[in-house]
């Protein structure tokens, strides 16, 4: 009897034991635990105008490995940037005092951190001090608007001044599509129409004020951003010493190149060169 | 029709009853665990059965619910190239559902049809009544000890399902599928939360799913008729008291929760 009983004893105490060896294991291997160093660390603060989508505990990475974590997140109470306190292992003690705090975006869709690039500095940053350096982090539309050509927007405040452009094909150019110079965006296409008595289209270009030193002989071009891009409206500067006023018609231009055109150009034009060369081959 | 309008009214009300019964049956339950305290070594002999006894059937589960998850996983997850993800989806699920709720219906399955059985079979033999008749308390020597074990025994199940669920996914996916070993934990590790997943998902949900179990098992034991039908049909309602209530739980504690 007392044989039997010690038996179960001893395994009930094995199961307990068993039970709680594997919420250790849970919790300590394969949870966030397992990150989180136990050394001692030391804080750093850092101020950053946009943190996007950065967590609390969220890793801080020098040169890609992993040195601490992001303590805490508030707004400054003074103005409206975000007090980000990251807490830095001991052992990592010697980051420059002019060292940028970014925040970086693991892969395409992945999760926020903050990355530290060392600086040139003698002095090292101290426990509970501050880096004065930071990028914020990128919003992805912003990146993807700036890569398609729609960002960058222009500051219309100062008002602008209207000028009409005549194309034979506008392609897929939209109201609002930008309208730059040297790359730079300087207005925004403000209508598009067709205009009944030449059939041609007519595409109203809204161009800041602050650039009214555009040459009256300048053409437009509409272009396309990239393969797959959104079209735009290109100025090439002209020569006149004239400046374009509020009103002025556009005599040069040049039509949207569209692909399907283009590809048709390219299999008309280069079957027959095709074939001379073979026959050229052959003599 | 009237007739089947009285029926159905019988129907929920003798259901509220059953509800109202058994709440008050658990009131009684915990006021008999001090009492209980005397009669620690039974808890621990029901710790025995209903825990550790339990062992090889939540192992061996635990360790196929794991595989097949990751082997379903990792092809969907092929189709977008996301593969490394696999053994992350597979923790976090574990977690958050399937650990304490298989566990939870195995432990109804092994340990609460035999607890009903058990009873119900004392009562038909009258050894409850011979204890009453001994001046022992049923209650605190039968029923608490049962319903303490199965409360303590049930987060350890559960820990040691998701464990081998854990150790199964790596062994599929890892192993086998050729998914990177650093690879497969590191974004574990990344996504997997202490206190929202392993506290609140895979320990509190089977505390809860235990209490609930155990008490159901109990209390079909103790209010069943005392023949061998009885027998019987107590402990196919365990099982369906117990599935219902716990799935019906875990939605209830999946909104609170998460």
């Amino acid at each position: 009897m007392s044989q039997a009983r010690s038996s179960y004893a001893i395994g009930t105490g094995l199961f307990i034991v068993l039970g709680f060896a594997a919420l250790a294991y849970l919790a300590t291997q394969t949870s966030s635990l397992a990150n989180v160093h136990q050394g001692d660390s030391y804080t750093v603060k850092a101020e950053f105008t946009n943190i996007g989508q950065l967590k609390e505990r969220a890793p801080v990475k020098i040169a890609g490995v992993r040195v601490g974590q992001v303590q805490s997140i508030a707004l400054a109470s003074d103005h409206d940037v975000a007090d980000v306190t990251l807490s830095i292992d001991k052992r990592y003690n010697h980051i420059p005092r002019d060292s940028v705090a970014t925040i970086f975006t693991s892969g395409l869709l992945g999760d926020q951190y903050v990355g530290i690039e060392y600086g040139q500095a003698k002095q090292v940053v101290a426990a509970g001090g501050s880096l004065a350096r930071t990028k914020s982090s990128q919003p992805l539309e912003e990146m993807l608007g700036k890569f398609f050509g729609a960002g960058g927007v222009v500051d219309n405040v100062g008002g602008s001044y209207a000028v009409t452009a005549d194309f034979t094909n506008v392609g897929t150019l939209s109201v609002g599509a930008p309208v730059k110079m040297a790359g730079v965006v300087i207005g925004r296409v403000q209508s598009v129409r067709v205009d009944p008595v030449k059939l041609n289209a007519r595409v109203v270009l809204a161009i800041d004020k602050r650039y009214n030193q555009i040459p009256d002989d300048s053409s437009a071009a509409v272009f396309t951003s990239g393969l797959i891009g959104s079209q735009y409206v290109a100025i090439q500067p002209g020569g006149s010493p004239d400046a374009l006023k509020n009103g002025d018609e556009m005599i040069l231009t040049q039509s949207a190149m569209q692909l399907e055109d283009l590809i048709g150009k390219f299999m008309v034009n280069g079957s027959p060169g095709d074939k001379k060369d073979a026959g050229d081959g052959k003599k | 029709m009237s007739a089947r309008a009285s029926q159905g009214r019988n129907v929920a009300t003798n259901s509220l009853a059953q509800i109202g019964h058994c709440g008050l049956f658990l009131l009684t339950l915990l006021a008999a665990i001090p009492r209980s305290f005397r009669y620690l070594r039974e808890t621990i002999r029901q710790l025995w059965f209903v825990g550790a006894m339990s062992l090889t059937i939540i192992m061996v589960c635990g360790l196929f619910v794991g595989m097949v998850l990751m082997l379903q996983l990792y092809h969907v997850l092929s189709i977008f190239g996301g593969t490394s993800a696999s053994g992350m989806v597979v923790a976090l699920s574990v977690y958050r559902e399937l650990g304490p709720v298989v566990t939870a219906l195995l432990f109804a399955g092994r340990a609460g049809t035999a607890i009903t059985a058990e009873i119900g079979l004392m009562r038909a033999t009258d050894q409850i009544s011979a204890m009453e008749m001994m001046a022992v308390d049923p209650i605190a020597y039968v029923a608490t000890p049962r319903f303490l074990a199965g409360l303590i025994a049930m987060p350890l199940l559960s820990c040691v399902f998701s464990a081998m669920a854990i150790f199964g996914g790596h062994l599929v996916g890892v192993t086998w599928l050729g998914i990177d070993n650093g690879t497969f934990w590191a974004n574990m590790t990344a996504v997997v939360d202490v206190r929202t997943d392993i506290v609140n998902g895979v320990l509190l949900k089977s505390l809860v799913f235990g209490a609930v179990v155990s008490l159901i098992a109990v209390f079909q034991g103790f209010t069943t008729p005392p023949t061998s039908e009885g027998v019987a049909y107590a402990t196919t309602r365990t099982v369906v008291a117990s599935s219902i209530a716990i799935l019906a739980l875990d939605f209830v504690l999946t909104a609170f929760l998460m």
